[in-house]
């Protein structure tokens, strides 16, 4: 099975762009920490292999690491998107609580 | 007197429409935990001296760092993670930092059994060991955030 973490990645980190609105930069920040951080790793593993510091075997093994890595990424991410649609839908509530309490008190 | 019971069925569907809604809240995260920041934080500070101590004061020479030079701090760090996992467990909606939690202790034991395994450590995989642990600290801590941000109110 072919599985691009980066695409997957970009993918998610833009199907949420069009639903958090503002809150874009919450999602978008730590997204680019994680692509950084991801890079350095992926370079000082390459580093590692090619000056024989580590074995195939075990660079085999690190890679395997990067999708659990990706996965707790993944995770993050779905946190802060709850979080925003959490924020966002009691908002409206609250609109609409004080709307009909307003209208509650103009009748009486 | 049919005005009068239109008006007392219309105040009462109101009354009820509003107990309905009041303390109605969406709730998709649990509640932020100012302890649980705070536990990841020093969690995270404490693997980062435990692998910038082997780093800077050991080498590989002499067996300057066999496992069992570090193995009560593997067992001090792996307590942390372990608590942490616990106190994740325990509350409700919160699958994601509880999953982020267990690939975190995954991955902690896995370095600890290589390590122990090869009796030894160079400094690129203790570099690489750390870059990994930061990782999955930040993406706990992005978690908490999240967390903190559900239960504020957006700005206007």
């Amino acid at each position: 099975m072919n599985f691009d973490i980066n695409e997957v990645l970009f993918q998610m980190v833009g199907a949420i762009k069009q639903n958090v609105g503002e809150n874009w930069d919450e999602v978008r920040n730590p997204a680019n920490v994680f692509l950084q951080n991801r890079k350095e790793r992926l370079a000082l593993l390459a580093e590692l292999l090619i000056s024989k510091e580590i074995t195939q075997e075990r660079f085999d093994s690190r890679m395997e690491d990067e999708k659990l890595i990706a996965e707790a990424h993944f995770h993050a991410i779905a946190v802060i998107s709850k979080a925003i649609a959490q924020r966002a839908a009691n908002a409206a509530i609250d609109i609409f609580q004080k709307a009909v309490k307003t209208a509650l008190n103009v009748a009486n | 007197m049919k005005i009068t019971t239109f008006n007392r069925s219309f105040f009462l569907i109101y009354l009820g429409l509003i107990i309905s809604i009041s303390g109605c809240k969406i709730t998709l995260v649990p509640s932020y935990d100012a302890q649980i920041k705070e536990q990841i934080e020093s969690t995270s500070k404490e693997i980062d001296r435990f692998y910038l101590t082997m780093m800077d004061k050991t080498t590989n020479s002499e067996g300057g760092r066999s496992y069992e030079q570090f193995r009560e701090g593997y067992i001090n760090i792996e307590v942390e993670l372990l608590s942490l996992l616990k106190k994740n467990r325990v509350r409700p909606l919160n699958t994601h930092s509880t999953r982020i939690g267990e690939i975190t202790l995954e991955l902690w034991r896995k370095y600890k059994q290589e390590h122990k395994e090869d009796n030894a450590i160079p400094d690129g995989l203790i570099k690489l060991n750390m870059l990994a642990m930061s990782d999955l600290f930040y993406a706990m801590l992005i978690a908490e955030k999240g967390k903190e941000l559900a239960e504020n109110p957006p700005a206007n």
